[in-house]
């Protein structure tokens, strides 16, 4: 059985770098640099690193 | 004789109802007249069980049964027969006003958990708070740092991604 298009658009997780636990949810098409940027930490109130949340399992 | 016995009946039916279904499953042994073995005049209620407010082993199968009156209808028992004056008919329980009275002279007004070598468990996340806040201040000291290391690498060639 044939294997299952990829999509070309993926979500992906930004983790705070302020070891919170907060993110946020984009989209970026799958051959894009991971995303990463300077955005608000509502838990510390300030604005901290974003960096895109490894992915799990090579294949997804 | 006659008249206090007829007396007697007549307080004992002024009683509520749930008291006096108590005391005829469970009369105690002051009733009975003097003389009479306690053994030969037992209902059935007190065959099976003789203290029906505190736990007890199976006689075959060895496992402990639960009270036939949980605690809450125990002390809803001995409040009403207290307010009727009749609380040393009941059998022993640990809701009765006396064991009460000695529990509260002996541990006072004591809250658990406040003693010399006692804490309070409290919630996970209330234990784990200290190391969160911790971890917090540190990736927030070295921040600023960070984010100098990222700019001067630049979008295109940083690897280091959370996992």
């Amino acid at each position: 059985m044939a294997k299952k298009a990829k999509s070309r658009v993926i979500i992906v997780r930004l983790l705070s770098m302020a070891q919170t636990g907060f993110f946020y949810t984009f989209t970026r098409p799958r051959t894009s640099l991971p995303m990463q940027m300077l955005k608000y930490d509502p838990i510390i109130r300030r604005r901290v690193l974003f960096l895109e949340q490894k992915r799990k399992g090579g294949g997804k | 004789m006659a008249a206090t016995v007829s007396r007697n009946i007549q307080l004992a039916q002024a009683l509520p109802k749930r008291l006096q279904t108590f005391l005829a499953r469970y009369p105690p042994q002051q009733l009975l007249p003097k003389g009479a073995n306690p053994e030969q005049h037992k209902t059935p209620y007190q065959e099976e069980t003789p203290n029906p407010f505190l736990p007890m082993r199976h006689p075959i199968t060895g496992k402990w049964h639960d009270p036939k009156y949980s605690l809450r209808r125990q002390a809803e028992l001995v409040k009403l027969a207290r307010d009727h004056g009749v609380e040393e008919l009941l059998p022993y329980t640990p809701k009765g006003t006396e064991v009460r009275l000695s529990k509260r002279v002996e541990l006072g007004l004591r809250v658990k958990g406040t003693g010399v070598g006692e804490t309070v468990k409290g919630h996970k996340h209330e234990r784990q708070l200290v190391g969160k806040m911790e971890k917090r201040r540190k990736a927030m000291l070295e921040m600023p740092d960070l984010i100098r290391e990222w700019k001067k690498t630049g979008k295109r060639n940083w690897t280091r991604f959370p996992k």
